[in-house]
């Protein structure tokens, strides 16, 4: 199954998911399809301004260019997707995930989705790196 | 290599960063990122006091910490966020303040959107560059031998001819094709300054049409007006040391340059809308059928109290005015409030970027508008210092600046 | 298709960057990889570059760590040498340093242990606040 993950970035996640047998859906996979396309020339992330239109869709023109190119590479992967895994008060979450009000509303337009979605903790100690393995391994088993 | 640091958020995803790299890239500067560590972040946000909920103006704060403290080599700094972002806009403008309290390196803000262009950058990446590679040059407090500036703006384009740190011959046009525009008003400056072409020693060009005019009089120097101009204000008013704030409320767009001794350290050039420029006021001249230069004094006699006029658009500026003028209220109250409306949205857009030191100098064309330096005075709480010869700032500065490249001197 | 891959071995993993690099030059596959201060960067056709991360985990399969990565090895859109540390260095940093968690965990999933229950924080009642507030 193609599982979401947001952080859609987390190593962590997008291990787990692999790791449980299921395809994770990760930003990471969505920028390589744009940055392989040579004709366009628009580095470093290859997201022209067609993409940040694209954007409209999810987000009207008063939000900021930076909020509706980013859910212009992830909206459709949330379209995708036949299941996600949302990790809460990680530490991090630089990068592509840096706008705080994309991250909220990435997380809606999932839990909008109606797909199954598993919140989990970012572990603080190895008594929730367990909790946390331990969950997202049951869920993605209860998926196959 | 000039090295322009970038603190951003938003511009890999706005598709604007290759503009921005762009834009470096042709004034001969490269864009870097200061390096961070996931443990400086956190130590930096905590230190900075601010907290942001987005992650990536986490990721700024440190980088202009790795500034602050010297951990990092740059010669210039860019700060830029989404335009409509309220978060990104707090964080650019701390930060901006943080790097001038710690650092000596001119910065610029800027707030995009996904239309912006590399060109629309290229003045004030100029500029940055200008101030670190042109240093000595910028701190030249006199013009010496026989040199000419011309200023080719939006409106209007501008000569003047300098003879040992005085003004000798000016004049100026409303601007019409580049080439032609300049050769009349350098023709009407030499004769005035009683010396030929030949006899000038050195040119020096800026505003739009600064290219095409540098190689048409083989200028010794072609620079952008941030620098120029605040060169020009700066001798115009005597104000060569300490600290002060122009103002150009230009045709086109508007600046606001911070200068310590003469050199500019941080500017704001209106990007976003035209409808708080000069370009306004002409409009508002227009439809009232009389000459801009009388809007003043027309001015100067009204209130603006009594006349609702709001020009963050030029159009429904123009709209207000008709409504205002079909209740009946006077051309003086109306030209008063059109004055006050360029002043609060030059407050509202601009000086909202930078940190206004006083003395402020008004100059440009503008500032000979005597109802709009009043209603800047107003909304600033003192009034501006408006120089003689204000106008021709742009042109002066090319005049002194020009001369630093005489042999010799 | 290519797949760039990020091998990142856990903290607490006896396993070297090193030893991960020199057994998979060993397998002899059409791939690239490159030594990182966290593992490795692999590169190469996708069913090659899986391959390779399926026979390479068994070093210590509950210890290494995998996700793609969008840029190329070296690209110079992304370099380091260019351009400073890309955006998403400092997150891949404290996750490669929280990694021991997650090595621990499936350690202990295997061994059959049971998550506990979500915590849920909650506030403190006035009247329990209150209570110890008056306690002297």
């Amino acid at each position: 199954m193609k599982v979401f993950i947001d952080p859609p970035n987390s190593l962590i996640l997008f291990d787990l998911v692999e790791r449980f047998g299921h395809e994770p859906l990760s930003t990471m996979a969505a920028i390589q399809e744009k940055i392989d396309k040579i004709e366009i020339d628009m580095p470093p992330m290859n997201v022209s301004l067609e993409d940040v239109m694209k954007g409209l869709k999810y987000a009207g023109i008063e939000v900021p260019s930076g909020v509706r190119g980013r859910l212009a590479v992830w909206g459709p992967m949330i379209e995708e997707a036949e299941a996600a895994i949302i990790m809460e008060d990680c530490p991090y979450s630089f990068g592509c995930v840096g706008c705080h009000r994309t991250s909220l509303m990435v997380r809606y337009l999932i839990k909008r989705r109606g797909i199954p979605i598993l919140d989990v903790d970012y572990p603080n100690d190895e008594d929730e790196g367990r909790d946390l393995v331990v969950r997202i391994k049951e869920f993605l088993e209860a998926l196959k | 290599m000039i090295k322009i640091a970038q603190l951003s958020c938003g511009t890999e995803y706005s598709s604007v960063q290759y503009e921005v790299e762009k834009a470096a890239r042709s004034v001969g500067a490269t864009v870097v990122h200061p390096d961070v560590s996931a443990a400086d972040i956190n130590e930096a946000v905590e230190r900075f006091g601010f907290k942001p909920q987005s992650p990536q103006l986490k990721l700024m704060i440190a980088r202009a910490v790795q500034l602050a403290d010297r951990k990092y080599d740059a010669d210039a700094v860019f700060i830029a966020t989404c335009f409509r972002c309220a978060e990104g806009a707090l964080v650019r403008n701390e930060l901006r303040r943080f790097i001038q309290d710690n650092t000596r390196l001119p910065v610029v803000t800027y707030s995009f959107t996904e239309r912006l262009k590399a060109s629309q950058l290229l003045t004030r990446m100029e500029a940055l560059v200008t101030v670190v590679t042109r240093k000595e040059l910028l701190a030249r407090e006199r013009q010496t031998g026989i040199t000419a500036g011309i200023d080719s703006g939006s409106s209007t384009t501008k000569a003047v001819v300098m003879i040992d740190n005085r003004i000798a011959g000016k004049d100026w046009t409303p601007s019409g094709d580049v080439i032609a525009s300049a050769e009349t008003v350098m023709e009407n400056a030499l004769k005035e300054a009683g010396v030929k072409l030949k006899d000038v020693e050195a040119i020096g060009t800026t505003g739009y049409g600064r290219f095409r005019l540098g190689q048409h009089y083989n200028a010794k120097l072609v620079q952008e007006e941030l620098t120029v101009n605040s060169k020009g204000a700066v001798w115009l008013a005597d104000r060569q040391r300490g600290e002060a704030t122009i103002l150009d409320i230009g045709g086109m767009d508007n600046k606001a340059i911070t200068v310590r001794d003469g050199v500019p350290d941080n500017f704001t050039m209106g990007g976003i809308c035209a409808g708080a420029s000069g370009r306004f006021l002409e409009m508002v001249s227009k439809r009232l059928k009389i000459e801009v230069t009388e809007l003043g004094s027309l001015a100067d006699k009204g209130n603006w109290r009594n006349a609702k006029m709001n020009s963050y658009c030029s159009v429904f500026g123009i709209q207000d005015l008709v409504t205002t003028l079909g209740d009946g209220k006077t051309f003086e109250d109306v030209a008063a409030a059109a004055c006050h409306s360029v002043a609060e949205q030059v407050y509202e857009q601009q000086l909202q970027e930078i940190d206004v030191r006083h003395p402020i100098i008004q100059v440009g064309g503008t500032s000979l508008i005597s109802g709009l330096v009043t209603a800047v005075g107003e909304v600033l709480g003192s009034k501006p210092i408006v120089p003689a010869n204000s106008q021709y700032i742009g042109a002066v500065g090319g005049a002194i600046l020009s001369s630093g490249f005489l042999e010799g001197v | 298709m290519r797949e760039t891959r990020l091998i990142m071995i856990s903290p607490a993993s006896g396993v070297t960057p090193d030893q991960v690099t020199r057994t998979i030059h060993t397998y002899g596959k059409r791939v690239v990889v490159k030594e990182s201060c966290y593992g490795a960067v692999l590169e190469g056709e996708r069913e090659i570059v899986r391959e390779v991360i399926a026979e390479v985990r068994k070093l210590d399969p509950n210890g290494i760590f995998t996700k793609v990565r969008a840029f190329h090895a070296g690209d110079p859109r992304r370099c380091r040498a260019h351009h400073g540390t890309r955006p998403g260095f400092a997150q891949l940093e404290q996750e490669w340093n929280d990694l021991w968690k997650i090595h621990f965990g499936l350690d202990r999933a295997e061994k059959g242990e049971r998550a506990n229950d979500r915590k849920v924080r909650k506030k403190l009642s006035v009247m329990e606040f209150k209570k110890i507030c008056e306690v002297k």
